[in-house]
């Protein structure tokens, strides 16, 4: 059945190009698309997955992560005194200006973390690359990351600037740190954050970051922390996961990827299907004369579903690498897609069945042929 | 050695028929359309189908041959009458059952050959080989033997495109040939093919039916072939008006 099926489809090069091409493009679109979805929910709740906390703490009427309402330092002992708590760090997150060496301003998001000598902080900046991220310790030390580079007008580690009009330096680079808001992000002492942030008042805290005691119910800590008025604490799975619905939903950045990659999956069926219904139509008569011959109905249906499979296949071969190819070019842009074997598997299975739904149109044809019609020349 | 005797040789015995008879066609009509749209295309045919016998099929356009012999190859169902076949009447099976009474009893060659322009002659005849019984062995091997039974050893890798008419309907042939059913069924299998090659190709089915005990019935408008035949059927307005003996010494 393969040999006949490979054979039917290589007969028609053009024709075979072209149903080649088709799958191609839809796999690469399919890819590229749920991909660069993947890499902007990966960089959404980058932060987020970075940490080592168990829990995430903020104030109960938050949606977004970046967006959120501080509350005062009381209540971090509160929730640092909750039974069950080994240890409470706090983060202060918010927008602040950046002044730019051409003398003009951008809009940052300073990400405040607890830095201590001798302690590693549950956040703290990650893949440093350059300088060294212990002197955040120090007032008005800044990490920001090499992507930002060329926004930030900044060209070195050691660079001086000011965020909010007080003193910044860039004590250290990492590399892959973006934020969903386009906004680079700016890491800091929460001392220094406090300093850039003087409009939320005094000893503002944005979230808790809670490390439980070993053997703990991180379920029941949990329950404990919601019980306190106008918190609302969360697992850093489901902080990670609700940060990614809200940017999903709220921006409907979701429905735009997965239509086009929708759109590829269409592309693909009406090219494959189409292609292989000409080649039915083509060879119509010698299935006929296959059935009139005793030929069951199931070993015809093997064959346009094998031209079918070949088709998926060779598709999915040369529709990956132009993937690849796509996102090594998206890269240069600070685009990240995220091609995993997950999505290249889920991507072969949706390709197949594309197809064989393609050649439903071809089997149901070749259900209907009468073989008597053979007789009719 | 001859070309029977080397004919012979190469197929098993068929199986007995019942009373000296391959296939038994009975009162059979078709009507197609119903009410004042009827036609009807045959009426009250009976015929034997014994095997070793040559049977033509004459008859203008349009007067029943194709329904007949698209009736007694069980490719259609009859609206009147019985289809006897290994025995039984089959008249009234689905196709549940009709493509493996087909596969066990039928091979058809058609004016037009119906091979498949990608696949080699050795590939379309095991193609069709392995498509009639999937659990075959050695269907390539098969389909050598029954190609160079028919004269195309030498061209058992070539395409159609690269093979002359009567080179394709021997393809045609030996496909049929798979599975050694004992009843050739022929639409026209001589009309595309110029004079000496048509013969050729009737010679070639006289002596499959000489050799191995196998019924041949041939549609024909060409009255040159009644020399290989034993029997001659004429159809006319759906009905069978003639059928006579040839005695193969006046050929």
């Amino acid at each position: 059945m393969w040999t006949l099926a490979r054979k039917l489809l290589l007969h028609d090069r053009l024709r075979f190009t072209v149903a080649i091409a088709g799958v191609s493009v839809s796999v690469m679109l399919v890819l590229v698309q749920v991909g660069l979805y993947f890499g902007f929910m990966d960089t959404a709740s980058s932060v987020i997955d970075a940490s080592r906390a168990d829990l995430w703490v903020g104030k109960k009427s938050n949606e977004s992560f970046e967006f959120a309402t501080p509350f005062d330092e009381r209540t971090y002992y509160k929730v640092a005194s909750v039974p069950g708590v080994e240890r409470a760090e706090r983060v202060l997150m918010n927008f602040a200006q950046f002044k730019l060496a051409d003398g003009g301003d951008l809009g940052v998001q300073v990400v405040g973390v607890e830095m201590a000598p001798g302690k590693r902080p549950l956040l703290a900046p990650w893949n440093v690359i350059a300088g060294d991220p212990h002197r955040l310790t120090e007032a008005g030390a800044i990490v920001v990351d090499r992507s930002e580079y060329p926004k930030l007008k900044i060209d070195r580690v050691g660079h001086l600037t000011e965020v909010s009009g007080v003193r910044a330096e860039v004590v250290a680079m990492t590399s892959g740190i973006r934020s969903f808001t386009t906004s680079p992000i700016v890491f800091t002492d929460i001392r220094t954050a406090r300093s850039y942030l003087p409009q939320l008042g005094e000893e503002p805290v944005t979230y808790v970051l809670v490390k439980c005691d070993a053997g703990a119910d991180i379920e029941a800590v949990k329950a404990r922390i919601n019980a306190l008025p106008h918190l609302a604490a969360y697992t850093t799975k489901e902080m990670s996961t609700r940060t990614r619905s809200y940017w999903s939903s709220r921006t409907g950045v979701g429905a735009g990827f997965f239509t086009t990659a929708v759109l590829g999956i269409i592309v693909g069926f009406v090219v494959v299907g189409q292609i292989l219904y000409s080649g039915t139509l083509q060879y119509i008569r010698e299935y006929g004369t296959l059935k009139a011959m005793g030929a069951k109905n199931s070993a015809v249906i093997k064959v346009i579903l094998s031209q079918a499979m070949i088709s998926a296949a060779l598709g999915f071969v040369v529709g990956a690498p132009l993937a690849m190819g796509m996102r090594a070019a998206m890269k240069g842009a600070n685009l990240t897609v995220a091609l995993t074997p997950e999505l290249y598997g889920a991507t072969l299975v949706i390709t197949a069945v594309m197809c064989a739904f393609a050649a439903l149109l071809s089997i149901v044809k070749v259900l209907r042929v009468d073989p008597a019609s053979v007789f009719k020349a | 050695m001859t070309a029977a005797l080397a004919l012979s040789e190469s197929f098993p015995a068929l199986p007995s028929p019942t009373e000296g008879v391959l296939a038994r066609l009975v009162g059979i009509g078709k009507t197609y359309g119903s009410g004042e749209n009827a036609v009807t295309a045959l009426a009250n045919a009976t015929l034997d189908i014994r095997p070793g016998e040559v049977t033509l099929i004459e008859g203008p356009s349009g007067s029943g041959k194709t329904t007949l012999i698209s009736i007694l190859g069980l490719l259609l169902t009859p609206t009147t009458g019985q289809v006897w076949i290994e025995g039984k009447n089959v008249a009234g099976l689905g196709e549940r059952e009709l493509p493996g009474l087909r596969a066990r009893n039928f091979g058809f060659v058609f004016q037009g050959f119906n091979l498949f322009p990608a696949l080699t002659a050795l590939e379309n005849v095991a193609m069709a080989i392995q498509m009639k019984d999937p659990r075959r062995k050695d269907p390539k091997g098969e389909a050598r033997r029954l190609l160079e039974l028919v004269g195309l050893g030498p061209r058992l890798h070539h395409l159609p495109a690269d093979l002359s008419g009567g080179q394709k309907q021997r393809v045609a042939i030996a496909r049929a040939l798979g599975g050694n059913p004992p009843i050739l069924v022929g639409d026209e299998p001589t009309a595309a093919l110029d004079t000496k090659t048509a013969l050729s190709v009737m010679e070639l089915l006289r002596e499959l039916a000489s050799s191995a005990g196998r019924a041949v019935v041939v549609v024909t408008h060409d009255p040159r072939l009644e020399r290989f035949a034993d029997r001659v059927v004429r159809v006319e307005d759906g009905q069978i008006q003639a059928t006579h003996s040839i005695d193969p010494r006046s050929t």
